[in-house]
């Protein structure tokens, strides 16, 4: 681990790193624009520089030297001493925010970027409330460069991470800097639109609102929103994300910083593609079939129901008539409960992994970023559940043909899929061959006709538990919004419907797991990305 | 004794970029001898000769040479022709006139650096110099000169021509590689330098053309000779231009150390000012590297004291003399001539301007700084400026480029130079100026100045082209 001296103080540093991200990592506030962990250093917005000592060319001696260097370039080598702290750098940082500023518009109150800029952050810190230039502003175009991204030219501070951005980690390079000095502008090429399917991300490292998205503009104030840590449930991968939401619910999607997925970026389909849990025809309610119709039914009602009908299926089988369809949407501290219920009730009942959505293959991008083709967040810690669950346990196509030989009396089937997934007739010619069929959905599906019970399913927004990726690595999201009006979460139902009293709560339903499956005694958190960096 | 014309021996020569006319001259002996020496040897008898780069920063080529690895496998020589200074055409002249000279100085540095392929960044909108320096490239393959196994010592060497697009920043031998790699002309970040990491990765040699046609005549006359050439520390000739209403506008060849004096009144350079005007300003080394008075300046504000100021035309045209009158360096040595009639405003506007134009955009001071230094003048210019715009000017182009390490490049430092020197050497003609000017004429004007020149349509979409990316002359009232 080098040491580095940083404004006489003493930092231990990871090997490799600039004295940028060192000081950055040390909690210190360093300005700076250009500079992201995740992109190459181009040193160009010249904010960050520093004092550095080196050898006197004559004496030797080690000095102050008469310059300034960029922190972003610089490698933090063992025994570098540097300070950010001498007149010369507050100097150059304030002289750099006043060219800025220049030609900056002062249209903060009708920015989205407001709230989280750092030319907002920067210039209150450094620059002069007044301009010194008396001259017209220099207006660069609002452009309309993407389906999903607008451009504000005259906010750009050309930092070029955008550029960076597609050229290096989506590996398209639609966007590229034209013209030169002060008409330099981020522009794309004629008739090729930045699209593709990292595109969301130059909204992110856009560190000021130059680059925002169609999505969210003028939708919500950034001080409005709370955050939540969260787990993207788009694909296996297990992207980590922060729900910005408040009391209106869900306004975007941002990525969480996560070494060993998806770094600083996310998909845009996690980006975007929570939109389904807005739907206004999510059910919300529990029913019960009286009469060849389904009914609304009390909650409190529904365990009971449930116990006795599955009690009665397994009768004389061992439970061998009863089957579990397990969704690789859920949770799968959600997914324990709901086996844990069924072995009490059927030992020998036959628990399946359910659909697993695969939509085309694999996409890998240039510096290793996935965006996997399984669309389930969980099949993994699904089948890790399934392993350890004593009796029958099989695949979805497995439950499927046993089914058609009409071998279940009950059966619990999960769904919980953003899109519709009873689409294959085999599905609905099984399941019409089962007795009594619960059904746990988000929307009406194919199926309603069938179930004897329709339980209302909460989205991933509205819950708590962990996901197990692609890669076996068991990750957390928490509770971002109140679950619909008239909706008991899964977590919660699953709880009680299990046998336990009291609220469920997904880290003490783990420590219950743990015993049985040492691997959930232990999640991952991803670092925490330093306070000042951007 | 006349100073005997080396570099521009055979400009006026009848056919002089043939292979035949250079060959008669003693052409390509320097690089038939240097072939037989090591390379090394050739390295070590540069850096005895202390042969500065001509290209502007007086860098000894033998030094930077020498920070080439040791251990590398390939190195890349890449030929600076990317004359963009503004009253700059010597390496031009050369090319024009003596092709030759050029590609031997290449086979000589090539070979003392292990290079196997030479690249000659030329100016895009040097057509003919371009199809000139083209045939020369063919004569001298067909003559053996290039390709493989030259003149028998089993040495290689390919050149190519590389033409740029038109930018003053690619001159800058970071900016010149990261655009002979056909990616936008933005300099890089040093460390690593081009010796280290250049064109495509790899180890990189840029070098001036002037600098490099200087080596087959260290090689052919000398070490004694050349360092009985020119002053103390800037030894060997030098080509001069000179521009601006003087009797015999062009370029010169002569000692590193000419003084502007002799540039301009001299009978073998520019021949005195037309129609005997006073100077009132020379900028002696391209525009980047500051301005001089055409008389005595009195540093200490008031009058002239005789005991410590100077006639600031004795400024000896050498790498460091002209740091002694204030300025960065000895550049181009390439100077335009203001004369006593001139508004100095407009020297202030056409300075700024260029930089404004050609700033990359990449740093900050540079993109902002030189615009707002232009929109200054314009507004100087315009009859609508204000004692308090000097100050500002001075204290902007401080901020943009004083100190060494504020910008990747040296283009801001190269903007704002010559602007602080304008005003500070004419300041009192500045205020003059000033308060000549209707009272009001500020408070009325500011806000017209600006002018559509920077004004941009707003459009959905692409930005629009504007006239090829030149800028519009705004319309005055």
């Amino acid at each position: 681990m080098p040491k580095i001296i940083i404004d006489g103080q003493e930092i231990e540093c990871r090997p490799g790193i600039p004295v940028l991200q060192a000081a950055l990592e040390a909690g210190m506030d360093i300005p700076h624009y250009c500079y992201h962990p995740g992109l190459s250093v181009v040193a160009s917005c010249r904010l960050c520089l520093m004092e550095m000592k080196m050898p006197h060319p004559r004496t030797g001696e080690m000095d102050w030297a008469p310059k300034l260097f960029p922190a972003c370039q610089t490698p933090a080598k063992d025994g570098l001493e540097v300070r950010f702290d001498s007149d010369a750098v507050r100097q150059n940082q304030r002289h750099v925010m006043e060219f800025y500023l220049l030609n900056h518009p002062l249209d903060c109150p009708v920015c989205d970027k407001a709230g989280e800029c750092y030319l907002q952050d920067y210039s209150e810190q450094f620059g002069s409330a007044s301009s010194r230039m008396i001259e017209d502003k220099q207006k660069n175009p609002k452009k309309d460069i993407g389906p999903r991204t607008l451009l504000y030219q005259d906010r750009c501070v050309l930092c070029t991470r955008c550029v960076r951005f597609v050229d290096e980690i989506a590996g398209t390079g639609e966007l590229r800097v034209v013209n030169r000095g002060n008409l330099a502008e981020i522009d794309v090429f004629p008739g090729v639109p930045l699209d593709n399917e990292l595109q969301g991300n130059v909204v992110d490292v856009c560190p000021v609102g130059a680059l925002l998205s169609k999505d969210f503009l003028f939708k919500q104030r950034v001080w409005l929103l709370r955050s939540t840590k969260s787990v993207s449930p788009t694909d296996s991968r297990g992207q980590t994300i922060f729900i910005d939401h408040n009391e209106e619910g869900v306004h975007r999607i941002r990525p969480r910083y996560n070494e060993k997925v998806n770094e600083w970026w996310i998909s845009d389909e996690a980006r975007f593609g929570w939109k389904y849990i807005q739907r206004p025809d999510r059910l919300s309610t529990p029913c019960v079939r009286i009469e060849n119709e389904l009914r609304p039914e009390r909650w409190e009602a529904i365990p009971d129901i449930l116990r006795a009908s599955f009690a009665e299926a397994a009768k004389g089988n061992d439970g061998a008539a009863v089957g579990v369809v397990l969704s690789p949407m859920m949770a799968c501290e959600e997914a324990w409960l709901l086996t844990r219920f069924i072995r009490q009730l059927a030992p020998e009942a036959t628990i399946a992994l359910g659909y697993v959505p695969v939509v085309g293959e694999d996409r890998t991008f240039p510096k290793g970023f996935v965006i996997k083709a399984e669309k389930c967040p969980n099949r993994r810690g699904i089948e890790t559940i399934l392993e350890h669950a004593a009796g029958n346990t099989t695949d979805f196509a497995g439950f499927l043909a046993r089914a058609i030989e009409g071998a279940f009396k009950a059966a619990y089937v999960v769904g919980g899929y953003p899109d519709e997934w009873v689409t294959d007739r085999r599905i609905t010619d099984a399941l019409a061959k089962t007795g009594f069929l619960v059904l746990q959905d988000l929307f009406p599906s194919a199926l309603d006709g069938m179930a004897a019970v329709q339980m209302p399913a909460a989205s991933w927004t509205e819950r708590e538990g962990t996901f197990m990726n692609c890669d076996g690595l068991i990750q957390p999201f928490e509770r971002a919004l109140l679950p619909l009006e008239g909706l008991k979460p899964d977590g919660q139902f699953l709880f009680e419907l299990a046998g336990y009293e009291g609220l469920y709560r997904a880290g003490r339903v783990r420590e219950m797991m743990a015993g049985e499956l040492p691997p959930f005694a232990d999640v991952f958190t991803p670092m925490e990305t330093p306070k000042h960096a951007h | 004794m006349p100073y005997e014309r080396v570099l521009m021996k055979n400009v006026g020569v009848s056919n002089s970029t043939s292979l035949d006319v250079y060959r008669a001259g003693g052409g390509y002996d320097g690089a038939a001898q240097a072939l037989k020496a090591t390379p090394q040897e050739i390295v070590e008898l540069v850096k005895k000769a202390n042969l500065r780069g001509r290209g502007g920063a007086g860098f000894p080529a033998g030094v930077k040479w020498g920070f080439l690895p040791p251990d590398r496998e390939i190195t890349y020589l890449c030929v600076n022709a990317d004359e963009s200074e503004p009253p700059t055409f010597c390496n031009r002249v050369l090319i024009e006139n003596d092709p030759h000279m050029l590609l031997e100085g290449i086979l000589i540095a090539g070979f003392a650096t292990r290079t196997t392929i030479a690249y000659i960044y030329i100016r895009g909108e040097f057509v003919e110099q371009f199809h000139i320096l083209q045939k020369a490239i063919d004569e001298a393959y067909a003559a053996g000169y290039f390709g493989k196994n030259i003149l028998g010592t089993g040495y290689d060497l390919d050149c190519y021509i590389h033409r740029g697009a038109g930018a003053y920043v690619c001159g800058e031998e970071t900016g010149l590689i990261e655009s002979l790699e056909g990616k936008r002309g933005w300099p890089r970040i040093k460390p690593p330098f081009p010796a280290v990491e250049g064109a495509f990765h790899k180890p990189t040699v840029v070098n001036n053309v002037e600098t490099l046609a200087c080596l087959p005549h260290i090689m052919t006359r000398g070490l004694d000779w050349w360092l009985s050439v020119g002053v103390e520390n800037s030894y060997g000739p030098k080509m001069y231009c000179i521009s601006g209403p003087v009797n015999r506008p062009g370029c010169y060849e002569g000692p590193l150390g000419v003084t502007c004096r002799e540039l301009i009144y001299g009978e073998d350079f520019g021949g005195g000012m037309r129609g005997g005007e006073k100077v009132k300003a020379i900028l002696p080394g391209g525009l980047s590297m500051g301005a001089l008075r055409g008389d005595v300046f009195p540093k200490n504000t008031g009058d002239v004291d005789p005991t410590q100021d100077v006639d600031e035309l004795d400024c000896r045209l050498d790498f460091d003399d002209v740091r002694r009158y204030g300025l960065m360096g000895l550049g181009t040595a390439a100077a335009v001539v203001v004369p006593e009639s001139a508004d100095i405003r407009d020297v202030l506007v056409n300075v700024a301007r260029f930089y404004a134009l050609e700033s990359c955009g990449q740093c900050t001071q540079c993109r902002e700084g030189t615009s707002w230094m232009y929109k200054i003048a314009q507004r100087i210019q315009s009859g609508a400026g204000r004692i308090l715009d000097l100050d500002l000017i001075e204290e902007v182009t401080h901020n943009m480029g004083m100190m060494p390490g504020l910008s990747i490049c040296g283009l801001p430092d190269g903007a704002a130079w010559p602007l602080r020197m304008l005003v500070q050497k004419f300041r009192k003609e500045f205020e003059q100026r000033i308060a000549e000017q209707s009272p009001d004429a500020t408070a009325q004007r500011a806000r017209d100045v600006n002018p559509a020149v920077y004004e941009l349509p707003l459009v959905e979409g692409r930005a629009t082209s504007y006239g090829g990316g030149t800028f519009h002359v705004p319309q005055t009232r």
